[in-house]
């Protein structure tokens, strides 16, 4: 038998040393909490929380539509109603929960002790806890939105909605982004840096190979959804026309952003689910996934066509026929990495002896409604087919099964497989049959029938419907069937209360699963971080639970009295440096109460307000940023083994490094939003730059281009003068440099560009402003780095925040630079 | 221990674009075709006829014949039970991206025009 890496036996008061660092916090204090199970348990408490709120409004719409001329709902309760349904549905429960799954799961699956940013993680809950519920509650007020969840422009202009329903989805949904940004930041650095020793990428669980796919795709679907937001709000609030046809802007514009956000949504809801299920049914069928490389291909795959489909909800708008093609081509074609995946999950039960408990029932749904769910996503993706049913009833059956097939029925059956980690008791398997009939039989019921009543011609989106139309029979069947389904709900909630108010037992491992995060776990994660050494640690190394409890691995104590789990390499798994984790604290809770209360007393047009609430929410973040950067209390420490290794990581080995990166590339998918839509503006003109505006002098532009490059040369000397007196100095004078780049532009904005006179002044204004944001945040940044070196606390061993902050100088560089090239091309070309 | 990247070391981008290269082959081919139909197909660049579906095909038939290389030099990972996760992900994904493109191709030779 291998010895564990670590034989000795462990010092006495080791243990309680542990558990006193990584204690939760008792009473009303828990709430400052940040430790990833805490702030997981949560997130996915909240989410749930979302999922019946929503799934009561998805009542309320199927007891109007049950009959006829029904009139429990009017006309604009109804709007709001469905609007609310699947906006609560999409962005406060299947991003969150499979996010706050995931924030719960990786970290021990992993063999990690946390996340490498757990306030972020606790700023992302609050962020989404605070706002959600607030933006919920616009319901009650007559002033939830009610242009539907994907808010088509005309109908959510000034012209045809002039209330403030629109501006709560628009700015509402502008802090869920942030959230899950943050989120998938966190997931992406603490899965390719905190693995446990050994756990090489080929290694890794498949349903973290998921996450790190899901958090790339967020990188890069997000940013879509955030520019076109900020567009439809700018329109709203200033009459600048992006999407009004008249002044030269293009409705469609928004359809294009939206769905190159909207589409890859729904992958990023399926994958981590996907992620799951290839984790659980090796379990249930007690053998290794087969297919696993290529499904981990497969969910790679996935990830990148899904990028190509945006256009096929827009096959009826108009565009042309060879877009549409290549569009609709990319569509089918994503469904042969994700048959992958099915086909290696029926030869992984057909190889295996399945156990039909709970969560194999959930998983046999699954494959049953996600597969009819993919079948007819294939036939909408054939362009004659889907002009027929387009926004049809066909289309609501379709993505209720592969969202409730692909999301919903691997989520509870995850909820049966790792509820026992919380209080080592599984759930009522008698009761999980009944759950699962009544989910299985009403979703059928409720679903099925839409695909005929879409067929008949039935719209979605209406409230109501003439007898005579032939509709009344499978709209009773429907509302049957979804109150079948909600009773599931039900008794699923009565029993998850039931076996959480159970006492506490041992958790071991009721499944038999081979995976690390059903290793012996308390606070702090595991006692000891194991070292991996195969696919399957569990199942090929039995003792390794008893080991890992023993403290026989790597790091059974903390080495520098604070938090900490060991920082690996992204490809081997192999040990680099000690990662320091910040504690409990209140800084990110008011942080996100600053931001969600920014943002909705914007929409209600509170001003002063919303700024004091935006200026705690920057404090707060800088607060919490002050402490996070200071010089580790060792140089290098013992972590078992005979291994040593330094307690920090400064430059590109540090993992605040990797976060900004990934930051900055949201940052720059932002960008390139606003620049296509500048493009996208400017070739629907005959004339660029359209009659009546013009571009400053070219001089001008370049000055202001040569400030900015100036600036990025004195952060460059500051980095280099790192520990002398001059480093504040070169900031500050770099601030000048980047404010008189903005003085410039602006000056020279005001000679021609009137944004409310055309959407090509107002896309180039866009860009223009999102440029100005930057050079605000620089004005927050530069005085705080000064600061920083003043007090003294920069340092060679505590220099993430000037490496940070001069990354997001040199960017605001580079996109200066790009803007001006993107707005002076545009007329060249179109010479 | 050293503290600077290890993932250069590793190899880590090596080993990414490995086993991405097809994924990227399928986003440069997708955009450009996507971009162009769209741009020959809008006021500001309409191109009288259509799209320039020479371009567009010969466009495709490169990236067909990259993905076609990609999975022939890599045919051995398909089979080999010991080959490593970025050879055989690049291995499946390279007949992924051969059969994305393809599609595109057969929508290029059907269809034409901007109606």
């Amino acid at each position: 038998m291998k010895m564990p890496p670590n034989p000795a036996p462990r010092p006495d008061g080791e243990l309680e040393k542990l558990e006193e660092v990584w204690r939760t916090p008792r009473g009303w204090r828990f709430f400052s909490a940040v430790n990833n199970t805490n702030i997981g348990l949560l997130y996915i408490g909240t989410a749930l929380l979302f999922f019946v709120l929503a799934g009561v409004l998805a009542l309320l719409m199927r007891v109007q539509l049950a009959v006829p001329a029904n009139t429990f709902l009017g006309a604009d309760t109804y709007n709001q109603v469905f609007t609310m349904h699947g906006t609560v549905m999409m962005f406060l429960f299947a991003i969150p929960v499979v996010e706050a799954i995931g924030v719960y799961l990786l970290p021990n699956m992993l063999g990690a002790r946390d996340l490498p940013f757990p306030r972020l993680s606790a700023y992302a809950y609050w962020a989404y806890a605070f706002g959600g519920l607030a933006f919920f509650c616009t319901l009650f007020a007559g002033l939830a939105p009610d242009g539907g969840w994907f808010m088509y422009p005309p109908l959510t202009g000034m012209k045809y909605s002039p209330g403030l329903n629109a501006d709560f989805w628009l700015l509402g949904i502008g802090f869920i982004e942030i959230s899950a940004i943050a989120g998938a930041i966190e997931l992406i650095v603490g899965i390719l840096f905190t693995r446990a020793p050994g756990m090489t990428l080929g290694r890794m669980p498949v349903y973290a190979w998921a996450m790190l796919v899901v958090g790339l795709m967020i990188v890069f679907a997000f940013p879509a959804v955030i520019a076109g937001t900020a567009l439809l709000e700018l329109e709203r609030a200033f009459d600048w026309p992006f999407f009004v046809a008249e002044r030269g802007g293009d409705p469609l514009l928004w359809q294009h952003l939206f769905w190159f956000f909207g589409h890859p949504e729904v992958y990023i809801i399926f994958l981590p689910a996907a992620g799951m299920v290839s984790t659980m049914i090796p379990t249930i069928a007690g053998t290794p996934l087969v297919g696993r490389r290529a499904i981990v291909a497969a969910l790679l795959g996935v990830g990148v066509f899904s990028f190509g489909l945006w256009a096929h909800h827009m096959f009826t708008a108009g565009l042309g026929v060879l877009e549409m093609s290549f569009v609709s081509a990319a569509s089918m074609a994503v469904a042969v990495p994700t048959a992958i995946q099915v086909f290696g999950w029926i030869a992984t039960l057909w190889k295996g002896k399945v156990r039909y408990d709970a969560p194999a029932l959930f998983l046999l749904g699954f494959m049953f409604i996600f597969v009819l769910g993919g079948l007819t996503g294939v036939m909408v993706a054939v362009i004659p087919f889907d002009w027929q049913v387009h926004d049809t009833y066909f289309i609501v059956a379709h993505f209720h099964y592969v969202l409730i097939g692909g999301m919903v029925f691997p989520v509870f059956a995850a909820i049966y497989y790792w509820l026992p980690l919380v209080n080592g008791n599984r759930m009522s398997e008698t009761l999980a049959r009944w759950v699962f009939g009544l989910m299985f039989t009403g979703f059928n019921v409720a679903f099925f029938p839409m695909h005929i009543t879409g067929l008949l011609g039935m719209p979605r989106r209406v409230y109501t419907y003439a007898p005579e139309l032939g509709w009344n029979g499978l709209n009773m069947v429907s509302t049957v069937g979804a109150f079948l389904f909600a009773a599931g709900v039900a008794l699923f909630a009565v029993d998850v209360f039931r076996t959480l108010r159970r006492p506490e037992r041992e958790v071991g491992n009721p499944w038999n699963a081979a995976t690390l995060e059903w290793l012996p776990s308390e606070d702090y994660g595991n006692r000891s971080i194991a070292h991996v050494d195969s696919h399957h640690p569990l199942w090929d190394k039995p003792e390794l639970a008893r080991e890992v409890e023993e403290g026989r691995h790597y790091l059974p104590h903390t080495a520098t009295g604070r938090r900490e789990t060991i920082a690996t390499s992204p490809v081997a798994g192999l040990p680099r440096y000690l990662l320091v984790l910040p504690g409990d604290s209140w800084l990110p809770v008011l942080a996100a109460f600053g931001t969600a209360a920014f943002f909705l007393l914007l929409t209600v047009k509170l001003y002063p307000l919303a700024w004091i609430s935006g200026a705690v929410a920057v404090g707060a973040v800088l607060g919490w940023m002050w402490g996070s950067d200071s010089p580790p209390p060792h140089e290098a420490v013992d972590v078992g083994a005979g291994l040593h290794l330094p307690v920090g990581a400064t430059g590109r080995a540090s993992h605040s490094w990797w976060a900004t990166i990934i930051m900055l590339v949201v940052d720059a998918s932002i960008f390139a939003s606003f620049a296509f839509a500048y493009i996208h503006v400017s070739m629907r003109l005959q004339v660029c730059p359209p009659p009546g505006a013009s571009l400053p002098p070219l001089m001008q532009a370049l000055a202001s281009c040569g400030l900015l490059a100036l600036g990025s040369v004195l952060v460059w000397l500051a980095r280099r003068g790192l520990g002398k007196r001059r480093l504040p100095w070169l900031v500050l004078a770099a601030l000048g440099c980047a404010l008189a780049s903005l003085a410039l532009d602006l000056y020279g904005w005001r000679a021609g560009l009137d944004p409310a006179a055309s959407a090509w002044g107002a896309a180039v204004a866009a860009l223009a402003s999102y440029q100005g944001l930057h050079i605000i945040l620089l004005l927050v940044l530069a005085p705080y780095l000064a600061l920083r070196a003043w007090r003294g606390r920069l340092g060679p061993r505590s220099r993430a925040t000037l490496d940070n902050i001069a990354l997001v100088w040199h960017y605001t560089t580079l996109q200066g630079i790009a803007a001006v090239a993107v707005v002076r091309s545009m007329p060249l070309l179109m010479e | 221990m050293d503290t600077r990247s290890r993932s250069d070391k590793e190899g880590f981008w090596r080993r990414v674009l490995q086993a991405t290269l097809p994924l990227l082959i399928w986003i440069a081919h997708f955009a450009f075709n996507y971009g162009l139909a769209a741009a020959q197909c809008t006021p500001g660049g309409l191109r009288p006829g259509g799209p320039d579906r020479v371009l567009l095909g010969v466009v495709t038939a490169v990236a067909l014949a990259a993905c076609a290389l990609l999975a022939w030099r890599r045919r051995g990972a398909l089979l080999d039970r010991e080959a490593g996760l970025a050879e055989r992900v690049g291995a499946v994904l390279a007949v992924l991206a051969l059969v994305a493109i393809g599609w595109s191709g057969l929508a290029l030779s059907l269809v034409g025009g901007c109606a």
